[in-house]
């Protein structure tokens, strides 16, 4: 819980998660190829690499689908928040997954000739210019390279030498993944695998994906109601001020603001954590602390500060109670400014 | 996420949600009547003679 690469330590939940995770892994390679086999058709000579290399392929695309519907999917249920947390032990694992996969693919299509493996990928199909013949395994190549930059720079460290907003953008190279995954498999798999369900599956994961990023995307750009004449913004009345959560509230400029209930106390905060950007408005109290969602950085409400010995600091901001309406001022003071919290039940 | 990446993000998933759609579409709409890609696995390719 720190703004260097200790933050995120093993815990019992993440073994528990990890170990539930390669458990599936494991089921799903061994029941894909075993219903492989029970349905293949007689005098078909089906190899054990291909059942794995199949297993691989149709696995690393269900886990990254399945990845990138996690953070839209936290905004609008809490009930993915611990995928959000531990998102990043399955990307790693999807990366490794994709790399057996393209290994297997290696080794069988491409590693008994003379000519190396790899310039054989190139070169072994150069139609380019054709759809149907397209060398696909390229596109795959090409996500599988930006996987290997996701997950080698996964680790707090690359976040804390680079910089969260370095990082994050490094890190959304991962839709560019997706969209080339999607093509690889077009141009691959739905070629020469005639059953429509192929195709339905492909275009269902690509539509949620797509739909659940587009759509929160547009709801978080939503402009929150125009400031009142001296420029405070209303952000709920106190009745619906949940407790130990927040409103996020938008400014026309600069980042949001989440504005807390705790008890009696309304205090508002930048919305950005200082670790990698996370909606703080979107976690809650914890043990008197705002608690980021995604990794679990905390914040002391009266201040924005870290408690000790962490060092974070975010912008604080003025609130008050009107008419038992909350307002806040969208100037926000330098991080880690003391701002006193207003109480709920108290004339101001 | 701040606002620039909050639009970057929105940017690259306009771009990228038709382009996806975009490359289903064809490639289902241009699917030969019988493999053609040599890099197919053999018994792929005698499955749908």
């Amino acid at each position: 819980m720190s703004h260097d690469y200790k933050a995120v330590q093993w815990t019992p939940f993440k073994k528990r998660f990890d170990t539930w995770m390669l458990g599936g892994v494991l089921v799903y390679l061994i029941g894909f190829i075993a219903i492989s086999y029970s349905t293949q058709p007689d005098g078909d000579s089906f190899t054990p690499i291909q059942a794995l290399m199949r297993a691989t392929g149709t696995l690393a695309f269900l886990m990254l689908t399945f990845i990138l519907c996690i953070g839209p999917l936290a905004r609008i249920t809490d009930r993915f928040k611990p995928f959000l947390y531990n998102r990043r032990h399955l990307g790693v694992t999807t990366f490794l997954i994709a790399l057996v996969h393209a290994a297997l693919v290696m080794l069988w299509y491409h590693g008994f000739a003379e000519t190396n493996p790899f310039v054989s990928l190139f070169i072994s199909n150069p139609r380019y210019d054709s759809l149907s013949g397209f060398p696909f395994e390229v596109l795959g190549l090409g996500a599988l390279f930006i996987m290997f930059v996701m997950a080698a720079t996964s680790h707090d460290f690359w976040n804390a030498n680079l910089g969260p907003g370095l990082w994050k953008a490094l890190h959304m190279g991962v839709y560019v993944a997706y969209a080339l995954l999607i093509a690889h498999v077009a141009l691959g798999a739905i070629q020469f695998e005639k059953s429509p369900a192929y195709v339905a599956l492909l275009a269902a994961g690509a539509g949620l994906v797509a739909a659940l990023h587009l759509g929160t995307g547009l709801a978080s750009l939503r402009r929150s109601a125009r400031p009142e004449a001296d420029g405070w913004l209303k952000v709920a009345a106190v009745a619906d001020m949940e407790e130990a959560r927040a409103k996020i509230v938008r400014p026309a400029a600069g980042e949001a603001i989440a504005v807390f209930r705790d008890g009696n106390k309304i205090s508002a905060v930048s919305n950005v954590c200082r670790h990698q950007g996370g909606p703080l408005g979107e976690g809650k109290i914890v043990d008197g602390c705002i608690t980021c969602p995604w990794h679990g950085f905390q914040y002391r409400m009266e201040d924005g500060q870290s408690p000790p010995p962490f060092t974070e600091k975010i912008a604080t901001y003025a609130t008050r109670i009107v008419d038992d309406v909350v307002y806040v001022n969208p100037q926000p003071n330098a991080p880690g400014t003391q701002q006193a919290p207003s109480q709920i039940g108290a004339t101001k | 996420m701040k606002r620039a990446h909050r639009k970057s993000h929105l940017l690259l998933w306009l771009l990228l949600g038709p382009l996806m759609f975009a490359i289903i579409a064809l490639a289902v709409l241009n699917r030969p009547a019988a493999p053609i890609n040599d890099a197919l696995p053999d018994t792929l390719i005698e499955d749908t003679r």
